[in-house]
């Protein structure tokens, strides 16, 4: 009898425990159907993965604040530090191992000069206000987008002139050097209240390719523009409509990767390239539409080009490869890396140069 | 067979405990934020209070029978502050009149520009912004319908760290920033200590992902744009735009997150059921079905008055393209 009631006593504890247990699976049933959506946590470091395909010459990408290599089919962190900021839009130094970058903070951003490995040699720029007068934030400076010229001139879009009486804070393109003074000679004049020129991208005759943005009508444009010539008028060499920008010309000179935006209703963009003859741009032929296609750049031999677009739900920005987007029949785009994040204003740099010593991958 | 019935009963009593648990963050905000009533404000009242100055003497009328399903209905967005520095009076930032057809799935934004110097239900004359701060919710609805004759069925609130947290907790959102987005004089309300500091935002061009708080800095911004707060309104939108594309990967188990991480931050008048009709609704509009308007010059020009820069309407054209889309009435 007494046998019989513990029996049943613990088929109650029992099945009020099977209960509990069905509860707290129904709960995390629930849970697991969640999405997971969740950008910043979902990726992976670069270097926890392998492209699908080895690209040629060595690129440079960012990604969370850092800097990482893509050589020989390997990513190779550059370790630099991120206490002061966020590390972003890597250039390389033509004819070394060394490379420039942005390092950005939150009131003010500087050039920095780095090692293959990612030590600082030296930072180029100082554009934080003195510490005694860090509350006027407006004197800080910013510093985006430097890109080497084939004779060693720096190039780079910098938010002077600035008048602090103003509410004006307009990027124009500004050219300098590594051994001498850094933001040297201002290059274009930028429209007020537009954000300015940016995306400097210097030719093999030395002129200098950017977008220039403008605002008719209640809407902002970007331009593909040419500065020929220091502080006058340059070419526009696109529309308003078309709404280009993100420029980068081809290794011959004859061709331009653009990003346009004209038409899509703010949400998506087209990759495009269209000829250049001159000053002027040829028709463009779309060769990805519908995307978020950004910072296109092409591969220092021009067989082809690679950009980034989000590919999945995340919204996580991958890198592509589009194989002879200089011809009238390109490869359809090959996606190159997966779950990984990388920086969209972070356009890639591709240098040739392949020989870099490959180190703690 | 009594057994077997307690026995199955038990079971299901506890998997219904287990999803009330999971749910309950979401049940919890749902009664605390959704369903709060519009006191709507009579002409009459308004006539009177203009009089006096004070919303609180406003006579009220019942709230308006709800639109029946299915068909189109008209929805006031507010964008506020809701820092410290107001001490619990705000702003609204942002003004979006939404007009949703579900049956046709086309949907209508006109955005109201924070500076248009209006009639305020709740008396004199001010900027639009003002009314939320003397009338609340109600007083934002009223002045808005009064000024452009239109019928608003709902509205829905939300502060600007509801935006954050929003924006973050879907994991952020991807944007194609329409130009640089320069201000050396942005509020540092939500991350520093002094609410009247300011701190410089720079949002470079181009397709991006933004967290929460890039993505406010591109909704908030004005000083640096050429067209001020009309370049801001389109922004809102199309931030607007790039939420809905990630809300619409969101199921319904991602609700008690969601409704945590907008808790104090958000406020509505429709009530849960409705706000469960509205999401199937709001995840297949397409893009090519919405339409945006901002009340740009000419609707609107620049006018200096109270030692104020504000916006004067051209009532002429507004009301004409407003009653396009929003009935008159």
């Amino acid at each position: 009898m007494r046998s019989r009631r513990v029996r049943r006593a613990v088929t109650v504890v029992a099945l009020l425990a099977l209960m509990a247990a069905f509860g707290f699976g129904v709960n995390r049933l629930i849970a697991s159907r969640k999405t997971n959506i969740h950008s910043e946590t979902s990726s992976y470091v670069p270097t926890a993965t392998r492209p699908a395909i080895v690209l040629p010459g060595t690129l440079y990408l960012a990604q969370g604040g850092q800097l990482y290599r893509l050589s020989d089919g390997y990513f190779t962190s550059l370790h630099s530090s991120t206490t002061a900021g966020t590390w972003m839009q890597p250039a390389y130094v033509p004819g070394t191992q060394n490379i420039l970058a942005v390092l950005r903070s939150a009131e003010y951003s500087n050039l920095y000069l780095l090692s293959s490995q990612g030590t600082v040699i030296r930072r180029l720029s100082n554009n934080a206000v003195v510490a005694s007068k860090v509350t006027q934030v407006w004197l800080n400076h910013w510093m985006f987008w430097p890109h080497f010229g084939p004779t060693g001139t720096l190039y780079f879009a910098y938010d002077e002139p600035k008048n602090s009486s103003s509410y004006a804070v307009d990027f124009s393109i500004w050219s300098g050097s590594l051994t001498g003074t850094l933001a040297n000679q201002r290059l274009t004049t930028a429209n007020p209240f537009t954000g300015g020129d940016v995306e400097p991208v210097p030719m093999a005759n030395g002129d200098v390719m950017f977008s220039r943005y403008s605002i008719s009508n209640g809407n902002a444009f970007s331009f593909i523009a040419l500065e020929t010539k220091p502080l006058v008028q340059p070419a526009i060499l696109s529309t308003g409509a078309q709404d280009c920008g993100q420029a980068d010309p081809s290794p011959d000179g004859t061709m331009v990767a653009m990003i346009c935006i004209g038409g899509t209703g703010l949400q998506s963009t087209r990759l495009e390239v269209a000829p250049l003859v001159g000053t002027k741009l040829g028709t463009p032929r779309t060769l990805v539409n519908n995307c978020l296609c950004s910072a296109p750049v092409w591969a220092p031999d021009g067989s082809g080009l690679v950009y980034y677009n989000a590919t999945d739900s995340a919204g996580h920005f991958e890198l592509w490869w589009l194989k002879g987007a200089l011809t009238a029949t390109p490869a359809a785009p090959l996606q190159v890396t997966s779950n990984l994040n990388f920086d969209a204003t972070s356009p890639p740099s591709w240098s040739p140069l392949t020989s870099i010593p490959v180190m703690a991958r | 067979m009594l057994l077997g019935f307690l026995i199955a009963f038990g079971f299901v009593l506890s998997g219904a405990v287990g999803a009330v648990a999971y749910f309950m963050p979401a049940i919890v905000t749902a009664f605390q934020d959704t369903g709060h009533s519009i006191t709507r404000i009579t002409p009459a009242a308004t006539a009177r209070a203009s009089a006096s100055a004070s919303a609180s003497a406003a006579a009220t009328q019942p709230p308006s029978v709800a639109p029946p399903p299915g068909a189109p209905f008209t929805v006031l967005l507010l964008g506020s502050d809701n820092d410290a520095k107001f001490g619990g009076t705000v702003l609204t930032q942002s003004m979006i009149l939404a007009r949703v057809n579900p049956t046709t799935r086309h949907v209508v934004m006109e955005s109201i520009p924070r500076d248009l110097w209006v009639p305020l239900a709740s008396g004199g004359s001010a900027k639009i912004d003002a009314a939320y701060l003397h009338g609340g919710a109600s007083g934002a609805v009223a002045t808005v319908e009064e000024d452009f004759h239109i019928h608003i069925d709902h509205y829905a609130w939300i502060g600007l760290l509801g935006l954050v947290n929003l924006i973050d907790q879907v994991g952020g959102i991807d944007v194609v920033a329409t130009n640089p987005v320069m201000d050396d004089y942005y509020p540092a309300d939500i991350s520093g200590t002094n609410p009247y500091a300011y701190e410089r935002v720079a949002v470079l061009p181009g397709p991006q992902h933004m967290n929460g708080i890039q993505a406010l800095e591109y909704v908030r911004s004005r000083h640096g744009d050429l067209r001020s707060d009309f370049g801001r309104s389109q922004r809102q939108q199309q931030v607007l735009l790039a939420l809905r594309a990630k809300a619409k990967l969101l199921g319904i188990a991602d609700l008690p997150d969601i409704a945590t991480a907008m808790a104090n931050d958000f406020s509505t008048d429709m009530s849960i059921s409705q706000i469960a009709s509205l999401l199937p609704i709001a995840s297949s509009v397409q893009l090519q079905n919405v339409q945006q308007v901002i009340l740009a010059p000419p609707y609107t020009s620049n006018l200096q008055i109270d030692n104020q820069d504000a916006l004067a309407p051209n009532w002429n054209l507004i009301l004409p393209e407003t009653h396009k889309y929003f009935p008159a009435v």
